[in-house]
Formats: structure tokens, C-alpha cells, sequence
């Protein structure tokens, strides 16, 4: 019996648990090297099909031009004023979404700033187009 | 020395391991749960700022549009006609996953539509547009 290292000297065997330690350990340093705590935060847009110019029916629609203008209801805004705009049309027709048509050229910033403004505006159904 | 049990009865003395064991295995099982093997795309981009942007607990495969037009996904710079190939790769590989799209603030509209048209056809239909949260939060 004393040639068994991790053994007890009396009768009463135990089971040696150093190798399932280091199994256990191994496994734990695994995935404390690989954890991401990443939080990624994202706006939810729908794709739209829509061809430019062509107006869906049951949304408001607001175009982004190439150098970043926004045209919304007939009219040039600022993009802070997109919000307000918004809950104006949101509070006539409360089941309309927004559509947003983007030229090809415009910068993406300007859109999420919009879509962001829309959001905050009351709309979360918000579909996204491009434009030539 | 009777009334500690898991001392030995002989001379030599042993650490006891069982609650170091009971510990170690708590944290292991934290982490197999915390964790998430995110596809990062491997580049940093210049993510445009809303108040309103939430977090996707399962926005786990980025893909980044850089200025010059440039896609990055899974580490390494795609086509655009490899975007809808690599998609399906890795929606087969973790089917819950949905896509987040980080474009940078000055890339065009027009290649974010290509990349969103990309990935629905790959076949993920859950697609985000990434944005850096605001000071609020």
C-alpha cells in the first residue's frame, strides 16, 4: 500500500482527484482565454425592395441625398429636426412606418444618425432603401 | 484529529482539494456559459453615434465596411461576392447567430445595401446596423 502515492494508509479508499483537477483546470484557463465580453450595439433596420421613386404606400418617407441632405415631407431638414418631424407625422398616421431612401453615395453615418433620430422620434419600424 | 474528516489518519498531512475542486468547477461552468465565440471582423471602424442603440445578445458575425470600401469578415478582407458564401458558411456553422453590419461613418450607402442584400441571401434575415452607443449608457 505505500507504493500508491495519493492513497490513505488506512482501508478507506478515496478517489484521486489530482488528474480531473488538472483536466478541469486546463479546461477553465480555455475558456477564460477565449471569453469575449463584447457588447455590440446595433440599430434594427429592414431591408427594403422598393425601387427609388417608387412610393411605398403607408410610409413616411425620408430621402438622403448624395451630399447628405435630408428631404423629408417635401421639405430640406436638419437632422436634428428629423425627430420632430417624425413624432408630428407619427401622431397623424400612428400605423405608418418609415421608409428611409439613401442615395448610393451618400455616407453611411448620416443614416444611422437618422435612423437614430427616427427611433427616438417613436417609429422602430424603419425600412431602408438606396436610390441611384 | 478525528473530528476533521478529510484530514489523513497518518502523520503526513494533505491540502484538501475539495473546495478549491468546487470552486474551479463553478467558475469553469461561468465561463462555458458567458461565453461567445464571436466572429469579429478584424478591423477597427468609426461607428456612427445613437442614443437609441440596443445591444444583440446574438449579433455574433460582424461585418465591417471601411471608408475606402473595403469588407472584413471572419478576419480577412472579403469580396463582396464572397460575403454571401461566408454567410452561409457560418450560418450552417451556428445557425442562431445574426448578423451586426459595422459601417464606418463615412463609408456609402449604396455598398451597406450590397453587403445587407449579401447577407439575406446568404440566409441570416436578422440583420443590424452597429452604431456606438451615446454617453447616456
Amino acid at each position: 500500500m505505500r507504493l500508491r502515492r495519493h492513497f490513505h494508509s488506512e482501508e478507506t479508499s478515496g478517489i484521486d482527484l489530482a488528474p480531473m483537477l488538472d483536466f478541469v483546470l486546463n479546461l477553465l484557463i480555455f475558456f477564460i482565454i477565449t471569453a469575449v465580453f463584447t457588447k455590440e450595439l446595433a440599430l434594427e433596420v429592414q431591408r427594403s425592395g422598393a425601387v427609388a421613386g417608387q412610393k411605398e404606400s403607408g410610409s413616411i418617407m425620408i430621402s438622403i441625398s448624395a451630399e447628405g441632405e435630408i428631404t423629408l415631407d417635401n421639405r430640406l431638414v436638419d437632422v436634428r429636426a428629423v425627430r420632430a418631424n417624425v413624432e408630428r407625422l407619427h401622431a397623424l398616421k400612428p400605423n405608418y412606418g418609415v421608409m428611409v431612401v439613401a442615395n448610393q453615395n451618400s455616407q453611411t453615418g448620416v443614416l444611422v444618425q437618422v435612423a437614430d433620430q427616427v427611433r427616438q422620434g417613436g417609429v422602430s419600424n424603419i425600412s431602408f432603401g438606396t436610390s441611384e | 484529529m478525528p473530528s476533521k474528516r478529510h484530514s489523513e489518519e497518518s502523520g503526513e498531512t494533505g491540502i484538501d482539494l475539495a473546495p478549491m475542486l468546487d470552486f474551479v468547477l463553478n467558475l469553469l461552468i461561468f465561463f462555458i456559459i458567458t461565453t461567445s465565440f464571436v466572429k469579429a471582423a478584424g478591423v477597427e471602424v468609426r461607428r456612427a453615434d445613437a442614443e437609441t442603440a440596443v445591444n444583440r445578445e446574438d449579433g455574433n458575425i460582424l461585418v465591417a465596411i471601411r471608408p475606402n470600401g473595403e469588407i472584413w469578415m471572419d478576419r480577412q478582407q472579403v469580396d463582396l461576392r464572397e460575403v454571401r458564401g461566408t454567410i452561409e458558411r457560418l450560418h450552417v456553422e451556428r445557425p442562431d447567430d445574426s448578423v451586426v453590419i459595422i459601417a464606418d461613418k463615412a463609408s456609402k450607402a449604396g455598398l451597406l445595401a450590397s453587403v445587407m442584400d449579401a447577407v439575406r441571401s446568404g440566409g441570416i434575415e436578422e440583420v443590424a446596423l452597429g452604431a456606438a452607443g451615446s454617453s447616456g449608457e
